[in-house]
């Protein structure tokens, strides 16, 4: 975002701090890779849920976007290569989940806009339970005492909200973000390696949990952090998707 | 002798940056969208759910009356994109707006506090509508992300030989490089704003005025002016000669229509109070002084403006503020307009002089006025404790 006014150092400049939320991201990245060994996907210890089948499971919009790295290290938005992420994942999962008889609803946002804003609310909630999990779930640095054993991270009842609505019995969220090194970071990168400097090429990292809509409690986690992996093509993008639900109980 | 090659080399290098060439970019057509495979898509789809989480964010004021008076006003200075874009009024108790390349545009509460009359606020509207005019943002991506890929590559060419310093001074001309580029795009958007806000029918010589009181403020701050340097816009005091010599040129002494002054005071009327509160918590007290003496000057419901200076005071906590405080709420409770609460705060300044009869009398009025705050059994608690000490 552009057009500050003003100079100084006691105004915002809007635009890096939009511009921020990736570099963000990729700190978390390489913070979770260093604890890449361990298993991935996180189950609900608190009250253990049994997923009926053929349960109605509701697919939240796939919070999903795709970023071109460039020779400087800038992070480029690419709109084309998102939207065709998007689509594979949504086949994908429609394809994965139909095979154990389970009816996939996608999201609809609702036309009130009190009732929209409390589901945004809702989807906000998920992403900073998701990402605390990330960081105090999978970093064993970062373990929390009172969760070090158990995993009861739950987004509330409010979560009722969406099941009224829908009528589904679980809600399944998706997050994905992913980048690839543009022929000038490609460039980049083999002459660092020549004089001996590693430079990133570009990340595949997302999460994803379903979360059982009577209760807000999260049933099941996963992310996926790796170095490779293309979601702007079907099957790596297929490929992507299987990994990332691996030991989802549906 | 060699290390005076290799700085004279970098900083050829740097100015090799700032020349790099980017194609010129064209207007933006009303309603039109960018190809999915472009930048500028990529760009608009980042700032879309920017635009989503902003609009949720509990941070937006959403009240009709003033949402379509800006609508409005939006709309009498571009009839013809008015409908292409969007804008939010966010509490923000500082001096800003700013536009998206989508089309959306952020308004903060801090300046609709500063503006001093409807044609101020236009003229920074127009400005925000002159970046989406001419497609700023998406120069500006295109121009950083020109200059970034010279100082990867540049940086790795210091890697190798070992040269730490010299990579530093080409980061420092690169960005000298960006800087001056979105100068450039600031005059432009500020042109743009004037010739906007000039054809509405606005008094231009109001344009020059926000950014006098805007750097009386910055000098009461004790902000220093920024260096030409690291200047990312043209200095304040540039900007208001241009516009002065602008407004001069377009109108003289006989602008088609006096300001705007009482509809756009009286809007934000509503408001004012709850924005002055906002300004306070940042603790920039000299800076909070300045707008403060503006609104005095316009003389509108003193007793508010009276309250937040004994605020002011009570939260300075400088020697003698007590007692200033005090004074400026006794001040309050005798003009129009004071809030429930100068009997609150002067009722603690008492409690905490030992002045315990004042105090009660302060806070029963308090409780009288507001039954239902939020802190009336705080203040019960009060009272319950200056009756036990009197028995």
């Amino acid at each position: 975002m552009h057009g500050k006014l003003l100079n100084g150092n006691r105004g915002i400049k809007l635009f890096s701090r939009h511009a921020a939320v990736p570099l963000l991201s990729l700190a978390c990245f390489s913070l979770l890779l260093a604890a890449c060994a361990q298993t991935s996907h996180l189950k609900q210890t608190d009250a253990p849920v049994s997923i009926p089948r053929n349960a109605k499971i509701l697919l939240m919009t796939p919070d999903i976007q795709l970023f071109e790295l460039t020779a400087g290290g800038m992070q480029e938005p690419k709109a084309d290569w998102t939207a065709a992420a998007k689509q594979h994942v949504r086949s994908t999962l429609a394809k994965q989940l139909a095979s154990r008889n389970d009816v996939i609803v996608p999201y609809e946002a609702p036309a009130d806009r009190d009732a929209e804003h409390d589901h945004l609310q809702l989807v906000k909630l998920h992403e900073t339970v998701g990402n605390t999990i990330l960081v105090h779930k999978y970093v064993p640095a970062l373990n929390l005492p009172t969760k070090r054993d158990k995993m009861d991270y739950s987004l509330g009842e409010g979560v009722r909200q969406l099941k009224a609505r829908q009528a589904a019995d679980c809600a399944l969220f998706i997050f994905m973000r992913d980048s690839y090194a543009s022929a000038g970071r490609v460039a980049v990168i083999a002459a660092a390696a020549v004089l001996g400097v590693a430079v990133s090429g570009g990340v595949q990292q997302g999460f994803a949990s379903l979360v059982d809509l009577e209760t807000g409690n999260i049933i099941w986690f996963n992310r996926l952090v790796r170095g490779y992996g293309d979601l702007r093509t079907p099957e790596p993008a297929s490929e992507a998707v299987t990994q990332l639900l691996a030991g989802i109980p549906l | 002798m060699r290390r005076r090659c290799i700085i004279f080399l970098v900083f050829a290098y740097g100015i090799g940056l700032i020349a790099c060439a980017t194609a010129p970019v064209a207007d933006i057509q009303p309603g039109a969208k960018p190809d999915l495979d472009t930048d500028e898509a990529g760009l608009w789809m980042y700032m879309d759910k920017a635009e989503a989480d902003l609009k949720n964010s509990g941070r937006i004021v959403t009240d009709e009356r003033l949402t379509n008076y800006i609508g409005d006003i939006i709309c009498r200075l571009d009839s013809h994109q008015c409908e292409h874009m969007r804008f939010y009024i966010v509490e923000t108790p500082d001096f800003n707006a700013a536009m998206a390349p989508n089309g959306f545009m952020q308004i903060w509460t801090g300046l609709l506090l500063r503006s001093q009359n409807e044609d101020q606020l236009a003229y920074v509207l127009g400005h925000e509508i002159g970046h989406y005019h001419r497609r700023h943002t998406l120069q500006q991506w295109r121009r950083t992300k020109n200059t970034t890929t010279g100082l990867a590559v540049f940086q790795l060419l210091t890697a190798g030989v070992g040269i730490g310093v010299a990579g530093d001074i080409a980061y420092i001309v690169g960005i000298a490089g960006l800087m001056a580029y979105s100068r450039d795009m600031e005059r432009e958007a500020d042109d743009i704003g004037f010739d906007l806000m000039l054809a509405a029918g606005y008094d231009p010589r109001e344009a020059p005025k926000i950014w006098r009181n805007l750097m009386e403020e910055m000098e009461a701050a004790g902000d220093s002016m920024p260096s030409i340097f690291f200047a990312s816009h043209p200095t304040t005091a540039e900007r208001l000669r241009t516009l002065e010599e602008m407004a001069q040129a377009a109108v003289g002494d006989s602008p088609a229509a006096a300001p705007k002054k009482e509809p756009y005071l009286d809007m934000i009327a509503p408001f004012r109070g709850e924005w002055l509160h906002d300004e306070l918590q940042k603790q920039d007290f000299a800076a909070t002084q300045v707008v403060l003496n503006h609104l005095f000057a316009e003389n509108k419901r003193p007793g508010e403006l009276y309250f937040y200076q004994g605020e002011l005071y009570r939260m300075r906590a400088e020697t003698d503020d007590r007692e200033k405080a005090v004074e400026a709420y006794q001040k309050a409770l005798t003009q129009d307009g004071f809030p429930p609460e100068t009997y609150r705060s002067l009722g603690l300044l008492y409690w905490k002089s030992a002045r315990m009869d004042p105090a009660r009398d302060a806070f029963e009025n308090y409780l009288a006025a507001r039954p239902d705050a939020h802190d009336a059994p705080m203040i019960e608690a009060y009272l319950k404790e200056l009756e036990n000490n009197e028995n």
